[in-house]
């Protein structure tokens, strides 16, 4: 026992039992506020020690309900003020979409304020200085010991009146432990200052860069995605010697899937045969190429519907007419490649495969808008 | 015990009067409406009744010893179990009324016609029957063994039980699931949520829970649970909070789920709920079933006060009414129907279920008097 002011006296008891039949005694002297040290928790220590009721509760309330409304007032502000999108058809102001986030926030609140607020605040704990981890009991008192202390708190501690209490209410081996002479090095005040502070700054720094982004548009939008280091046709691009990003193809190549035709007119085309053959599969495709790009404006019997010229003025062709019917297939894949008149080229929607079955199947309704004895007596032969 | 003859007999009252209604609604009210409060009170009385044995399986299955000295109640309660199946096999008169999935036009309906075998009534009666043996058996195993484990005293039951529990905990799943599928979900066959299953499994726990709290509460009004404390109370009003959370939790994801991806004929049944007469009752389910018990409950003090937790539990058990009939009467024509057939409906199964609990409350020990755990779960503290 060095010199220095004592900052509890220290009690050891054998039991539970006798800790607890203790406790009332030396309360009934008040000689200061009472404390327990136990290797397990005891139940109705609280109640002997007349502990006050624990404000966390009320806390972690008030928190979570703070955090419902900060989730709610942010996001309302984010999604249906500051900067409202409509998302999935969704108005701005969606509280559903809302709730998972305020939940999420309540949640963060309140859990927070629940571990820190308990640790931190009410327990003050780290207490690395605490007298009692530097006394000779702590390790009976971490074993299989139950210690009471009397804590000298304010003046007039009369630590021999508080020896005798505690000798008179059965002690085993009594202590007197002196308050350290140094400081502690980590604090919770130290801690909970700390995180205040990082948490304050983190809002400053929010803010100043919302300001700064919102009152000096400077900054340019983020645009990752269109940063790509990719050739782009059409862009210049130092990956080539000539420095363009788009190249012609190499002499004597032909590029997959781009067979030339070898003609170069409509008349020239006259000569070319179409090379699927008329199967039920090939002339389905062509049907259902057909509807997808050519119905709309040729009409679904291929006799020029009037619905565009109503509406536009355009006057498609009339592939039922006799002039088209007398074209040989060749020129009637030539007009679908290269496009006619008003009729843009379809050679980059379509392959050539896709464009020969269209011709089959416009050849299929031209046969049917103009059948002859012979073919209804076939059809009805089938 | 005058006062208790007295009360059974104003219940064999009210059921005769609530046996009139029912024959009366039979003779006089539309078919679908007979039905509907017949599926009503058929899931009603089963969910319930599963709840209570949910309870009990859930603790042979963590070895939970603070439960063992009410264990006792939930075994009686879900005894009806056995009145649950017999009006489910009665139920089965519902399939052709209620059901479109059992009707001959369900083979020409686009969306049924894939699924018209297991919506078709007989393979919805062999379901019916198969989860309806399953939970039988399983009443047999925990209940009947436990009672006859009072004569006995063997703990070899406590031991089958806990080697027993996983395989109900499967079979609970199973049955619960196809409860809210077959009987709930299949009103509705267009409309499918994956996890209504588990949403019905929540008010089902809840309304077990808040009967056995209600009988717990009951029962030691009339000294018959001695040793029964506010620890074993704070227990089942933490649990009932918890679950109050977790039904909010998956009926509010099923609904923003929904919601968000507005895919027509999910929305439908919410567009149902949420338009006219519904849209009230919609908020009042909220309120009920949610706010007002999570309030409730909140703080410590309240979880472990004996008058607050029947004030709960009462509220709980009449938002699940509230709930099974949110979930099966929108599809009756018109808005909300409450008049004479469903008072008369109440009437009969509420008198009958309170007579059945209390005749068996009456029947035998009040507690598991062989369990070897009974008194280190009497000895439970916080």
């Amino acid at each position: 026992m060095s010199s220095g002011n004592a900052s509890s006296v220290l009690g050891l008891f054998d039991t539970a039992d006798a800790l607890m039949e203790a406790i009332p005694q030396v309360k009934a002297k008040n000689l200061g506020r009472l404390e327990a040290y136990t290797p397990y928790p005891i139940h109705g220590i609280d109640d002997a020690l007349g502990l006050r009721r624990s404000p966390l509760g009320g806390m972690v309330l008030v928190m979570g309900i703070l955090g419902a409304i900060t989730a709610f007032v942010f996001q309302f502000w984010v999604s249906a003020v500051d900067y409202p999108i409509i998302t999935g058809g969704k108005a701005p102001w969606s509280w559903e979409a809302f709730i998972p986030i305020i939940f999420e926030v309540t949640v963060l609140f309140a859990t927070f304020t629940a571990g820190l607020g308990m640790l931190l605040l009410l327990n003050r704990l780290p207490l690395f200085g605490h007298p009692v981890l530097a006394s000779d009991a702590i390790k009976a008192i971490t074993r299989d010991r139950f210690a009471l202390s009397i804590e000298a708190e304010g003046e007039g501690f009369d630590a021999a009146a508080a020896q005798a209490a505690l000798a008179a209410a059965g002690a085993t081996g009594i202590e007197v432990l002196i308050e350290p002479d140094r400081d502690p090095f980590l604090t919770s005040d130290y801690i909970l200052r700390a995180a205040g502070g990082i948490f304050v700054s983190c809002v400053v720094a929010g803010l100043i860069m919302y300001g700064a982004v919102k009152l000096f548009p400077v900054l340019p939008p983020m645009s990752h995605m269109e940063d790509q280091p990719k050739l782009a046709a059409q862009k210049a691009d130092p990956f080539f010697k000539d420095g363009f990003g788009m190249q012609e193809p190499v002499p004597g190549t032909v590029a997959r899937g781009y067979l030339p035709l070898g003609v170069s007119s409509q008349e020239e085309a006259a000569a070319l045969v179409n090379p699927l053959p008329t199967t039920p599969a090939v002339l389905a495709e062509g049907k259902r190429l057909f509807h997808i790009r050519c119905e709309l404006c040729h009409g679904p019997l291929a006799n020029g519907t009037p619905t565009l010229t109503a509406a536009y003025g355009a006057k498609p062709a009339n592939l039922q007419s006799e002039q088209i019917r007398n074209y040989p297939d060749g020129k009637i894949f030539w007009v679908i490649t290269m496009g006619k008149n008003a009729m843009p080229s379809h050679a980059a929607d379509l392959t050539v495969d896709q464009r020969w079955a269209i011709v089959h199947y416009v050849r299929a309704l031209q046969r049917a808008q103009n059948a002859t004895d012979a073919d209804v007596k076939a059809a009805e032969a089938r | 015990m005058s006062q208790s003859s007295g009360t059974t007999t104003f219940l064999r009252g009210t059921l005769l009067l609530g046996a009139i209604g029912v024959g009366a609604a039979y003779l006089k009210a539309s078919p679908e409406r007979f039905w509907a409060n017949w599926l009503l009170w058929f899931v009603l009385l089963f969910t319930v009744a599963l709840g209570a044995l949910f309870i009990v399986a859930l603790e042979h299955l963590v070895n939970a010893k603070w439960s063992v000295p009410i264990r006792r109640i939930p075994e009686r309660i879900a005894t009806l179990l056995i009145p649950a199946c017999l009006t489910g096999l009665l139920a089965i008169g519902a399939l052709p009324v209620l059901f479109p999935g059992t009707r001959p036009e369900a083979l020409h309906d686009k969306l049924l016609a894939g699924k018209a075998f297991w919506l078709s009534l007989p393979f919805v009666s062999l379901r019916a029957v198969i989860a309806f043996a399953l939970v039988l058996m399983g009443l047999a195993v925990l209940v009947g063994g436990s009672l006859k484990q009072d004569r006995t005293k063997d703990p070899a039951f406590t031991i089958r039980a806990r080697k027993f529990a996983p395989a109900f905990m499967a079979i609970f799943a199973f049955v619960i699931t196809l409860v809210a599928f077959d009987w709930i979900s299949g009103l509705t066959p267009a409309w499918y949520s994956d996890i209504f299953g588990v949403y019905l499994f929540a008010g089902a726990f809840l309304g077990g829970l808040a009967a056995t709290a209600l009988a717990v509460l009951h029962l030691k009004d009339e000294h018959r649970l001695e040793g029964v404390r506010r620890d074993h109370l704070y227990n089942l009003g933490g649990f009932l909070f918890a679950f109050t959370v977790f039904w909010s939790y998956i009926a509010f994801a099923q609904y923003l789920l929904m919601w968000y991806a507005n895919l027509p004929d999910e929305v439908i049944y919410f567009k149902t709920r949420l338009t006219g007469g519904w849209f009230a009752l919609t908020i009042l389910l909220a309120v009920l079933h949610f706010v007002m018990p999570f309030f409730a409950l909140v703080t410590r003090d309240a979880k472990g006060d004996g008058a607050r937790l029947r004030k709960v539990a009462v509220l709980m058990l009449a938002a699940h009414m509230l709930d099974i009939y949110w979930l099966i009467f929108p599809i009756l024509p018109g808005g909300p129907h409450v008049s004479w057939p469903e008072l008369g409906f109440a009437l009969f199964f509420l008198s009958f279920s309170l007579l059945w609990v209390r005749g068996a409350l009456e029947k035998g020990e009040d507690m598991p008097v062989g369990d070897p755990f009974l008194q280190e779960g009497l000895e439970f503290r916080l």
